[in-house]
């Protein structure tokens, strides 16, 4: 006969104020099995716990039910404390009362608080009779990571698990790493200079010994679990040798041909073999082999000419490279929308209308103008600039709902910069609302409303055109209630920042959630904010959604500390909640093989004492199973069984009820 | 055409690699056909061909006959509705592609029941798969016998069957309910359709665990109702209509009606049919990254 102990918790009045827990103690220490009951104030409490630890071994109970709140909650709390008394901790089982019952039924005379949580309580006590003592699964940790992204979040998140001992592959798409951060001209609220910075972290990162930098690569394939992923990199062929490439430069200055530069958004050209931008890291071309005449039909083939180290190779090709680690870090960043969208603006059609991060360039001293604020059509300089701000942002018709968070933030930054640059300039601002949340940020843009002249208007911008020479911008003033329309010389749209192109199937390739705007999502959004769903994976920066640098460098640091924490130890404990396959009814139907999202199941040969195979059946990987059940549903001869929910113990519990 | 198969017959099991060939033939008094089993090229004559061939013989591959899987490797006699089974098999790793040779049989049809036969084909006494033939001529095969048939399938399932499930479809949930009572209640639990179907092939069916007991083993209506809709789902998604099953319930339940319907859902909500691809396992069974439902992400 089990000896098994119920506890069943008040949880102060979440769970008293509509069940009687002294009933349902009551009615469980009737149950066959059951040696005591306890009907307690707090169980959580370290009180709680010690009696339950005393309680257990006093009395030699082989079992425990604690009736209180979710098993998310305490089931580790609980489990430890009977650990301690000398019990398995897999044969304490949580009934949940409080959100499975108390919070959900009103009902203050209790009547049916308590006869649910009888029925819950029993039917955990029904499963717990047959549970079996289970043994934590030990893996090893690979102690190398990952980091996905070569933006300030992916750089600052390299380097500080670098700096911690372990070695870090940093997989950047670009030929270079920076992300839109290097674009940036001066950075808000401290206007120190973007380039100055980042520059130093990016050669920080080329050159640290354990920090290997893959650019122009990406991530292809995963396979494994924390601890012990493989990952599939493709390095983009370069047409240029890496290892005798001296970045001398000889090659883009003599290369005749151009395309538009897509670091500079198109405001200016580059060549066909180019580094993005002057400090690219590495400093090291790629080929453009889209337009290359030399690649394309075997015409030109200058460069390779020019290049003394003979570092061109026209015949490169895709490399594709397997890494072993034991984490994951994702920083893959944002784009801004594509302000095609927004066809009232002209973007795209009036050359003088540009966005955010064009004028950041035209602002920044290593930008295509030298720093000096040139509008695009014909290089003169703007006498005034309309900035719209919101443009797709909180806009579910044409945009996206949400809030980019910095647009107010850089677009005072920018009306700054304009005057610090055009001292005789008029910036006019269109705002919804002004949101500058954040240390010396609210300072920041009343500095730019109340110092340096900004003009700011509330209200949305319904189109802009063309008129003598002239960008007419109409739009709503909903202060005095007019409609306006002013002339500039040109218009920045402070456009939406949306997830980065590619975010769901870089996601669906690692195993990670992200939300309907293909951001990137969270274990839990408070508690566990750079985790994701699958164990060994983290993220940092404006992949998870709109963030400004500070946010991202934390955010990259906090991910690079759960690195370091996972790394703290050889091994690995996994809950042993895994599948089970009965060898002998196996059908060999591959079902479950088709069915598990975690690849978690092979087919494995049965040999005889001939060492003929006679046939084959399902075999579960300990370390990939996440204990998810799909399998078991999926198996039609019933032959998968999951550790701690049997078929039998959840017919137990069933039958119960 | 029969001459044609004999030949064919002979060729194979003379050839050595082929063991047995699984066809059909008349009983003794020459007034069913049942299915042979040929071992010697002397023995071919025995094969047969005709409209009275409306067995699905590809259950003769499966693991259900381990007796006939240690003979060696089959050649099996196959109208192209029943090679949808074998493709089944294929695909969930039951029988091996090149394990079998499959001599596909041209078709024009086949009666429901041998005793409707009365010398000619006509559309009231052919079973609905026959109505829904897009596979008169063989589609996956390693020999065919018989001159291409000239048809064109229907592009909406047609004939009786389907016209009663879309007329069913339209009741309420409450009629739909008893009609199915009604006749699940009078299964006797013989488990013929089970033992029928190619695709039944567990060697441990689920009626059989007994540790614990999900389905009750008695006749009664629950259990019956439990055993019913389980034998349905299993199939959803798999089972290619041959109608094995109704033809061998002894209380004629419309288990093909139940079948049908569930390959219209499949078809519908997946846009897949089972039993045209040997690579390709249900949908519903398989999780792909980039499935369009997001439930799972
Ligand atoms: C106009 C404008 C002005 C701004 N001004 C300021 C400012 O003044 N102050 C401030 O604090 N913030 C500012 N920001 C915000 C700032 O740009 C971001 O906070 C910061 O760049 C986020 O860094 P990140 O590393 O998260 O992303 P990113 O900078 O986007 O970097 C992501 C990197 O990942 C790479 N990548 C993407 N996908 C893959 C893949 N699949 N495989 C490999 N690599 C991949 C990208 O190429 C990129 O290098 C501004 C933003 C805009 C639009
Ligand atoms: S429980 Fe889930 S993760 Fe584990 S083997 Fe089954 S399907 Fe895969
Ligand atoms: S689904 Fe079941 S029967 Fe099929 S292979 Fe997997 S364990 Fe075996
Ligand atoms: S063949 Fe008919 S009677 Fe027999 S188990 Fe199947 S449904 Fe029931």
């Amino acid at each position: 006969m089990p000896r098994i102990g119920v506890f069943v918790c008040q949880c102060g009045n979440n769970i008293s104020s509509t069940v009687d827990t002294a009933k349902v103690a009551e009615e469980m220490s009737k149950l066959p099995g059951v040696v005591l009951t306890e009907d307690y104030k707090f169980m959580c409490s370290s009180p709680g716990q010690d009696m339950l630890k005393e309680t257990v071994a006093k009395n030699k109970l082989d079992g425990i039910v604690v009736a209180a709140c979710s098993p998310h909650m305490h089931e580790k709390t609980f489990r430890k404390a009977v650990e301690k008394a000398g019990l398995n901790p897999y044969k304490c089982e949580i009934a949940n009362i409080r959100e499975q019952c108390s919070w959900v039924h009103h009902d203050t005379t209790k009547k049916i608080g308590t006869a649910k949580s009888i029925d819950l309580t029993r039917m955990v006590l029904e499963r717990l009779k047959r549970n079996k003592n289970l043994t934590k699964i030990s893996i090893p940790v690979n102690k190398r990571a990952l980091v996905i992204g070569g933006g300030i979040a992916g750089i600052q998140a390299a380097i500080d698990i670098a700096d911690g001992g372990r070695d870090v592959i940093l997989v950047e798409k670009e030929p270079s790493i920076g992300g839109n951060m290097a674009k940036l001209s001066e950075t808000f609220p401290t206007m120190d200079c973007s380039q100055c910075i980042m520059t130093p972290k990016m050669v920080e990162a080329e050159l640290h010994d354990r920090i290997q930098l893959y650019t122009y690569s990406e991530v292809e394939k995963l396979d494994g679990y924390i601890g012990n992923f493989s990952v599939t990199i493709r390095k983009k062929a370069r047409f240029v040798n890496e290892d005798l490439c001296t970045g001398c430069g000889d090659c883009w200055n003599k290369c005749p041909f151009k395309a538009d530069s897509e670091f500079e958004h198109g405001l200016t050209k580059r060549k066909l073999i180019y580094t993005p931008f002057p400090q690219s890291v590495p400093n090291i071309p790629v080929i453009d082999k889209e337009r290359c005449p030399k690649i394309l039909k075997d015409k030109c083939g200058l460069c390779e000419k020019v290049c003394q180290p003979e570092a061109i190779d026209y015949t490169q090709e895709d490399e594709i490279v397997v890494e072993e680690v034991g984490a994951i870090v994702v920083a893959t960043g944002y784009n801004l929308m594509d302000e095609a969208r927004f066809a009232p603006y002209g973007y795209g059609k009036l050359k003088d209308v540009i966005n955010g991060l064009q004028f950041e360039r035209l602002a920044s001293s290593s930008g295509p103008t030298g720093g000096e604020i040139q509008r695009p059509s014909d290089g003169k300089v703007p006498e005034s600039i309309v900035f719209i701000q919101c443009v797709g942002s909180r806009d579910e018709s044409k945009g996206v709902s949400y809030c980019s968070k910095i647009c107010c933030m850089y677009t005072a930054k920018h009306t700054m910069l304009y005057k610090h640059k055009v001292h005789d300039g008029q910036a006019y601002v269109f705002y919804m609302d002004i949101r500058s949340g954040g240390k010396r940020y609210e300072e920041f843009t009343r500095r730019a409303i109340e110092q340096e002249g900004a003009m700011y208007l509330r209200g949305r911008v319904s189109r802009v055109y063309e008129k003598n020479g002239k960008l007419m911008v109409q739009g709503a003033d909903t202060l005095s209630g007019s409609q306006v329309v002013i002339e500039a010389d040109m218009v920045v749209l402070a456009t939406a920042l949306v997830s980065r192109q590619g975010a769901d199937s870089l996601a669906q390739k690692l195993g990670i959630g992200y939300d309907k705007h293909k951001f990137y999502s969270e274990y839990h959004p408070k508690l566990k904010p750079v985790e994701t769903i699958t164990g060994g994976i983290f993220l940092a920066g404006s992949c998870v959604g709109p963030m400004d640098i500070p946010e991202s460098v934390s955010m990259g640091s906090a991910a690079a500390s759960k690195v370091q924490a996972l790394f703290s130890a050889d091994m690995l404990d996994r809950e042993p909640i895994t599948s089970k396959v009965r060898e002998e009814t196996c059908n060999a139907c591959w079902d479950c093989v088709t069915a598990c999202p975690y690849v978690a199941i092979s087919k494995k040969e049965i040999k005889n004492r001939k060492g003929e195979v006679i046939r084959m059946v399902a075999n579960v990987n300990d370390g990939l199973c996440t204990g998810c059940g799909t399998c078991i549903a999926a198996c039609r001869s019933k032959t998968i069984d999951l550790a701690g929910y049997t078929d039998e113990q959840v017919y137990a519990a069933l039958n119960a009820f | 055409m029969e001459d044609q198969l004999r030949e064919k017959a002979k060729e194979l099991l003379e050839g050595g690699e082929i063991k047995v060939v699984i066809g059909y033939g008349w009983n003794n008094r020459k007034t069913r056909i049942t299915p042979v089993f040929i071992t010697k090229a002397e023995d071919v004559d025995k094969l047969v061909f005709n409209a009275l061939c409306v067995n699905n013989l590809s259950i003769y591959l499966t693991r259900k006959y381990k007796d006939i899987q240690a003979m060696g490797k089959p050649a099996i006699v196959a109208k192209g509705c029943d090679i949808k089974n074998i493709v089944v098999c294929i695909s969930e790793g039951q029988v091996e592609r090149d394990n079998v040779h499959i001599i596909g049989m041209t078709c024009s049809g086949v009666v429901y029941k041998q005793e409707l036969w009365q010398g000619e084909l006509k559309d009231n006494i052919m079973p609905s798969k026959c109505h829904n033939c897009d596979v008169r001529n063989p589609h996956i095969t390693d020999s065919v016998i018989g001159d291409p048939v000239d048809f064109t399938p229907p592009e909406e399932p047609a004939g009786m069957l389907f016209d009663k499930i879309r007329e069913f479809d339209s009741k309420p949930a409450s009629d739909r309910w008893e009609f199915w009572n009604e006749h699940f209640t009078r299964c006797v639990k013989c488990y013929a359709c089970r033992q029928v179907c190619t695709l039944c092939y567990c060697e441990r069916c689920i009626t059989d665990k007994n540790q614990p007991q999900w389905i009750e083993t008695s006749a009664h209506p629950r259990g019956n109702m439990a055993w019913n809709l389980i034998r349905a789902q299993h199939l959803a998604g798999r089972c290619t209509q041959c109608g094995e099953c109704e033809r061998a319930c002894p209380v004629n339940i419309p288990l093909n009606m139940v079948n049908s319907k569930l390959a219209l859902t499949v078809k519908e909500s997946f846009g897949y049919r089972a039993g045209y691809d040997t690579e390709e396992h249900p949908p519903m069974i398989v999780y792909k990254p980039e499935d369009e439902e997001d439930f799972i992400r």
